[in-house]
């Protein structure tokens, strides 16, 4: 076996798997974070993102937009919930309301 | 595509742009259905910034929506790091202020960590729990 053989055969084929291998890896690493953003919730950390609200029942909003939304749970956009808001507000001191706070 | 598949096509949008993947939406909607179920109370979860004073902005959430006596509101602001739970005057009697300070507990705790969907769905949980059945 020549010198330029063994060079191809124990050099070059090596270094062209190692290529294509972290050629790949990069590929996919980087792919994610290319289409959309990381928008994993990191606590302290600014989280941008449409606020949403799920009801099992899309209806139970007092001003539901138009219906036919149950294909996926139903989030209302928050403007819209926002704007219902300011015309209601004799229902929002009917009875009295409990629960808890918290932060982290 | 008519007007109503675009609209849809866009609420879609809007969802999937929110805190949450596919698989966590798919996870909190079958969470939210369990819990209205099996209790009868109505659950829903706002997740997005509160004004201040923020627990008054949560308590408006709550009366927006249509039984606001049987209703139970778990609201999540991630910037802001505050987590608000409201019950109705019914859905008191049932779920207590001490038992919904346990939840939040729990839920504040998966916060802390980074885990919104696993925080709320836990939360949904105990909260439904705590209520019993219809």
């Amino acid at each position: 076996m020549s010198v330029t053989n063994t060079l191809v055969y124990f050099v070059g084929i090596p270094t062209l798997i190692v290529v294509v291998i972290a050629g790949l890896i990069m590929l996919v690493s980087r792919g994610p974070s290319n289409a959309g953003g990381d928008k994993r919730y990191r606590p302290g950390r600014p989280f941008d993102f449409t606020p949403v609200w799920f009801l099992s029942t899309p209806e139970q909003v007092t001003q539901p937009e138009k219906t036919g939304r149950k294909t996926l749970p139903g989030g209302v956009p928050a403007p819209a919930v926002r704007a219902g808001g300011e015309t209601d507000s004799a229902r929002t001191r009917a009875g009295v309301t409990g629960g808890a706070s918290d932060r982290w | 595509m008519t007007v109503g598949e675009q609209e849809r096509e866009q609420h879609h949008r809007e969802v999937l742009d929110g805190p949450f993947s596919t698989r966590q939406l798919i996870r909190l909607d079958e969470a939210l259905r369990v819990a209205d179920n099996s209790t009868g109370l109505s659950f829903s979860v706002y997740v997005g910034d509160l004004d201040e004073p923020v627990r008054a902005h949560a308590e408006k959430l709550h009366g927006e929506l249509a039984d606001a006596d049987k209703a139970v509101l778990i609201a999540v602001s991630p910037n802001q790091r505050v987590l608000e739970i409201v019950t109705g005057a019914e859905a008191r009697k049932r779920i207590g202020d001490r038992d919904a300070k346990l939840a939040a507990l729990s839920m504040v705790a998966a916060f802390g960590g980074g885990d919104l969907a696993g925080g709320i769905i836990s939360g949904l949980d105990q909260l439904s729990t705590h209520a019993g059945r219809a």
